[in-house]
C-alpha cells in the first residue's frame, strides 16, 4: 500500500501538470461547471488533500459536493479548472487516472441481477485482476466488511446497510491509493451509519487518501481530518473540525423552561453567561460558549438562585444548520433544490428511495 | 501503481476481456431469470397461432405459397426486433441506478459495456429464434433447406445486432426503462406492421405499400423468407419481392444493417462517453 501511494504520486512523467503537487493525492484547483439552465453546480472550488488524509467535503444537497466528485472521478468534465489524483491530470489522462481510484457513491452502485461475490469478481475482472486475484480479494474483501455469510446471495436481498458496504468493497477492489466516497452513509440507518464509520477508519488508518462527501457535520468530525464546506459551488471555509467549530462558537447550552412567564425569568437570570448575550427561543434559551462545563455550572447555580425549574438541559455540539448559518446567514434546507439539473436528480432520487428500503 | 497484480496485455486483448466480462456479466443475469425470456416469446407465439389459424384463410396474394412458410420468417423478424430493444431497457436500469457511474470510473475499456450488451441481446435473440421456428414447425412451417433458414437467420441476427445499438442509444438517453417503452414501441409497432412481415405488401393502399416496400424491416423480412422458401418462381419474386433476386434482398439487408450498426454504434458509444451521461 505504501508503495502504491509513493507509486501514485509520481508517475513516469504521463499526466503530470500544474494541476498536480507534490505530497497532494488530490488537488483541486478552480473548477466551475454550469449545467443546463444556467445552473453554476460548481463556481471556482479549490481544494487539496495531502497524501493519507481525509478531506470531508461539507455541504447541503446541491452544494455542488457529487459535481466535484464526479470531475475528479472523471464522469464529468469541467467548464474550466484544473484536477489530479495520485498525480495524474484527470482532465488530460482519464484513462490513467482511473486506475488509481475508487469510488463509492450514495447510490450503491452494485448489480442487483448478481450475488455478492459476483459483483466484487466482475469488478476485480474489470481491473484487470488476475483470475486466482480476483477471487481471493473478494473473498478477503466480503470477510473485511462482515458480507461472508451473505457472499452467495443475490444484491436484491440485501438491506441498505449491507448493499452500501458491499458498494464500498467494489471500490477498494484493486486497493486504489485514492478513494471517493459520495454521501456514503446518507439513507441510512444510525446502527448501519456506526458499522461503516467503523469501516471507513480502518481504511483510513491503512493509509488511504480519502476524499468523503456529506451533509452531516458529525461525520465529517469522526473521519476527517480537514473539512472543506462548500455552498452553491464554493469553498466557503476550511479546517480542521476544532477549527470550524470554534469559528461558530463553539458549544451551545440549551436550556427549555416549562412556560413563558420562566423562560422569560430565567433569560433575564442568565445575562452574562457564556459567550455574547442569551438567546429566548419559545420556550427555550440558547447560550453559546467554548467552555462548556463550566458555563453549565455557572447556568445551574443561577437558575437554582433565581428558584427556577427547568423542562430540560442539554449542551450539544453546532448543527449543521448552525454551521450554515453562520457561514452563509442562511438556512442550508431552502436552497436544495439547486446545483445538479433537477431532471438528473429526480431520476437518481426515484432510484434511491425506491430501493433503499430493506 | 495500485497495489494489486494486474494483468498486462494490448489495449485491444483487454478490451476484448472487457466486453467477454459485461457479456458474462449479462448473460448471467439472464440465465438468472429465463422466465424473462419465456416471456418475450409468449405474444410471438400467440401471434403465430392468431395468423397461423385465425387471419390466415384470409389472406391474399401468396399464389401458391402456403401461409404458415410467409408468415415465420416475418414473425421471427418482427419478435427479434423487439429482443434487441433490450439493450435500450438494460441500460437504462443500469443508468438509473448508478451502475454505469461505477463502470465508468474503472480502468475498463469503454466499449465494452455497449457491445457486451448489444452481444447479449444477440445470444438472446439466437436462443428465441431457434424457439420461434420449433413452434413454427409444430404448426406447418417447412422450411426448404437447412443452409437457407441457417444463411436467413444469420442475416436477421446481424440486422437485430445493428439495431440493439439504436436502442442502447435510447436507453442512454431515457429517464428509465419505462421511458425506453414509451418511446421504441411507437417506432417499432409501424416499422414491424407496416412491412411484409404478415400480408403482401401489394394488399395495402398505395401510399402505405410506398413506404412498406422501401423501410429496411420488409427488405430484411424478404430477405429471410426468400432464403426460407427457396425455390421462388419468376412470378412469385415478382408478386412477393418486387421482383428483386435472393442476392440482391441480402445485399439491401447487409447494407441497411451496416448503415444502422455504424450510425446508431457511433452515436452511442459518443453518448456513453460523454462526460454529461
Amino acid at each position: 500500500m505504501e508503495q502504491a501511494i509513493a507509486g501514485g504520486i509520481r508517475p513516469e512523467g504521463t499526466g503530470a501538470t500544474a494541476a498536480t503537487r507534490p505530497g497532494a493525492a488530490v488537488v483541486v484547483d478552480s473548477l466551475v461547471k454550469t449545467f443546463k439552465g444556467d445552473v453554476r453546480a460548481l463556481d471556482g472550488v479549490s481544494f487539496e488533500i495531502p497524501t493519507g488524509t481525509v478531506l470531508g467535503l461539507l455541504g447541503p444537497n446541491g452544494a455542488g459536493k457529487t459535481t466535484a466528485v464526479h470531475v475528479l472521478t472523471t464522469l464529468l468534465r469541467p467548464d474550466s479548472g484544473h484536477a489530479s489524483v495520485a498525480g495524474i491530470d484527470v482532465l488530460a489522462n482519464p484513462e490513467e487516472a482511473r486506475k488509481h481510484m475508487g469510488l463509492a457513491g450514495q447510490f450503491a452502485a452494485v448489480d442487483e441481477g448478481l450475488t455478492g461475490m459476483e459483483n466484487l469478481v466482475l469488478v476485480g475482472r474489470l481491473n484487470h485482476l488476475p483470475r486466482a486475484e480476483r477471487r481471493r480479494r473478494a473473498i478477503e474483501l466480503l470477510e473485511q466488511f462482515d458480507l461472508a455469510d451473505s457472499g452467495g446471495r443475490l444484491l436484491k436481498t440485501y438491506s441498505g446497510g449491507m448493499r452500501r458496504r458491499l458498494d464500498l468493497a467494489a471500490a477498494l477492489v484493486a486497493r486504489p491509493p485514492v478513494l471517493f466516497l459520495d454521501e456514503p452513509t446518507t439513507g441510512l440507518d444510525p446502527r448501519s451509519r456506526i458499522d461503516l464509520w467503523a469501516v471507513i477508519a480502518g481504511l483510513v488508518a491503512d493509509g488511504t487518501t480519502l476524499l468523503l462527501t456529506t451533509q452531516y457535520l458529525e461525520e465529517a468530525d469522526r473521519l476527517a481530518n480537514r473539512i472543506c464546506v462548500i455552498d452553491h459551488g464554493r469553498v466557503i471555509a476550511e479546517g480542521t473540525a476544532a477549527e470550524l467549530k470554534s469559528r461558530l462558537g463553539g458549544t451551545t447550552v440549551e436550556v427549555v423552561l416549562p412556560d413563558n412567564p420562566t423562560a422569560a425569568r430565567a433569560l433575564a437570570a442568565l445575562q452574562g453567561v457564556g459567550d455574547g448575550d442569551p438567546v429566548l427561543d419559545g420556550l427555550a434559551v440558547r447560550i453559546a460558549t467554548t467552555t462548556g462545563l463550566a458555563t453549565t455550572s455557572e447556568l445551574v447555580r443561577r437558575l437554582e438562585g433565581a428558584g427556577l425549574d427547568v423542562s430540560s438541559l442539554q449542551l450539544r455540539q453546532p448543527s449543521l444548520d448552525e454551521v450554515f448559518l453562520s457561514l452563509t446567514g442562511q438556512d442550508p434546507h431552502a436552497d436544495e433544490d439547486e446545483g445538479e439539473p433537477v431532471e438528473r436528480r429526480r431520476r437518481r432520487r426515484g432510484v434511491k428511495s425506491g430501493k433503499e428500503a430493506p | 501503481m495500485s497495489g494489486v497484480a494486474i494483468q498486462r496485455g494490448s489495449r485491444a486483448e483487454l478490451g476484448i476481456a472487457d466486453t467477454f466480462a459485461m457479456a458474462g456479466r449479462n448473460i448471467h443475469r439472464l440465465l438468472r431469470a429465463p422466465d424473462q425470456v419465456v416471456f418475450t416469446l409468449v405474444s410471438p407465439i400467440l401471434f403465430t397461432l392468431l395468423f397461423r389459424y385465425v387471419f390466415g384463410g384470409a389472406i391474399r396474394g401468396l399464389g401458391s405459397i402456403n401461409y404458415v412458410n410467409y408468415l415465420i420468417p416475418g414473425i421471427a423478424v418482427q419478435t427479434a426486433i423487439f429482443t434487441s430493444s433490450n439493450s435500450g431497457f438494460a441500460l437504462a436500469d443500469d443508468r438509473g441506478n448508478g451502475f454505469l457511474d461505477r463502470l465508468r470510473s474503472l480502468p475498463m475499456a469503454r466499449s465494452a459495456v455497449l457491445i457486451g450488451r448489444v452481444l447479449t441481446d444477440t445470444v438472446s435473440n439466437a436462443t428465441g429464434l431457434v424457439i420461434i421456428v420449433c413452434v413454427g414447425l409444430a404448426v406447418g412451417f417447412r422450411p426448404h433447406s437447412v443452409p437457407g433458414l441457417v444463411v436467413g437467420f444469420g442475416v436477421l441476427l446481424a440486422f437485430v445486432l445493428a439495431t440493439s445499438f439504436l436502442f442502447a442509444l435510447v436507453g442512454l438517453y431515457a429517464s428509465s426503462s419505462q421511458a425506453v417503452n414509451a418511446a421504441t414501441f411507437p417506432v417499432i409497432f409501424p416499422l414491424t406492421f407496416a412491412s411484409s412481415a404478415f400480408v403482401p405488401t401489394s394488399t395495402m393502399p398505395s401510399w402505405l405499400r410506398a413506404f412498406a416496400n422501401h423501410q429496411p424491416v420488409t427488405t430484411v423480412i424478404n430477405a429471410v423468407r426468400d432464403l426460407t422458401l427457396g425455390n421462388v418462381s419468376v412470378a412469385q419474386r415478382h408478386q412477393l419481392f418486387a421482383g428483386q433476386s435472393t442476392s440482391a434482398l441480402v445485399v439491401q439487408s447487409l447494407l441497411w444493417t451496416a448503415g444502422i450498426g455504424v450510425v446508431f454504434g457511433y452515436l452511442a458509444l459518443r453518448r456513453y462517453n460523454s462526460t454529461n451521461l
